[in-house]
């Protein structure tokens, strides 16, 4: 299966020739995927990647990367944390159509990771649920990305608050 | 025409498109064959780190990389497909 994801990293100011980063990235086998380097300090890559499953591809990618430009920091797999907009495009329907189906069944719909001006869902809360209820045709690929993302960026944060919850915390944190 | 083709047709075929759509495109690298800049990267513009995508020389698999390539040019935010699709809120 090819499985199509997006890693970006925030880069080090000694990574900054991007020339030359362009050049390990395909020396690591990278080459399955597109490098955007427009942003100062950033480095985007849009894979598809042939592998067994999706975490297999996404693990793979991360490795190779890391191989690369060890000192890249992952900021997010995507697709995760996604806005209506987002995953309307991903299951081919309109945003106004996602709002209905939000607004519709307001007691069933997944509660969102972050809710301001843009209010975000992990993207898997969105596809199993319209999966679940409404009968969307639901890529098994893209869910497979989308539940393996959810894993590795939630992982990644875990890792950078590190201490050990208080009972007190996960009691109230569900 | 200045700039020398793309051995493997089909990414010769989106950087043309690439170039039709107002992209300068620059020849340099070994892993890389090159680069491709869009021509509105601005503060409105979404697409960010794409804005400058690179080309690799032999990419694993040509036609995907072709078609990677034409989905950076197509989703660009000031890309003319866009305005086609008026926000809906």
């Amino acid at each position: 299966m090819e499985y199509h994801f997006t890693l970006t990293y925030q880069l080090t100011p000694a990574d900054s020739n991007s020339q030359e980063l362009v050049e390990r990235l395909g020396e690591a086998g990278c080459t399955d995927a597109l490098v955007g380097i427009g942003l100062a300090g950033r480095l985007a890559l849009e894979f598809d990647r042939e592998a067994e499953r999706a975490e297999t591809a996404v693990l793979s990618a991360m490795a190779d990367v890391q191989r690369a430009v060890p000192t890249a920091r992952l900021i997010e797999v995507a697709p995760d944390l996604v806005g209506l907009t987002d995953v309307a495009s991903l299951v081919n329907v309109t945003r106004q159509n996602m709002r209905k189906l939000m607004v519709a069944h307001q007691e069933s719909f997944p509660i969102p990771v972050h809710g301001g001006s843009a209010t975000l869902w992990h993207l898997e809360d969105l596809l199993t649920w319209m999966q679940a209820r409404t009968g969307y045709h639901v890529a098994a690929d893209v869910l497979e990305v989308a539940q393996t993302a959810r894993r590795v960026n939630v992982q990644k944060e875990w890792q950078r608050v590190s201490d050990t919850p208080s009972r007190e915390l996960l009691a109230l944190a569900r | 025409m200045a700039r020398r083709p793309h051995p493997k047709k089909e990414i010769e075929a989106a950087i043309r498109h690439a170039e039709d759509e107002g992209w300068s495109v620059e020849v340099g690298g070994s892993h890389a064959w090159g680069r491709m800049y869009c021509p509105d990267n601005d503060k409105e513009c979404r697409c960010g780190e794409f804005c400058i995508t690179s080309i690799w020389s032999t990419p694993k698999q040509p036609e995907t990389h072709a078609r990677q390539l034409r989905r950076v040019v197509d989703n660009c935010s000031t890309h003319p497909k866009k305005a086609e699709n008026p926000a809906e809120e």
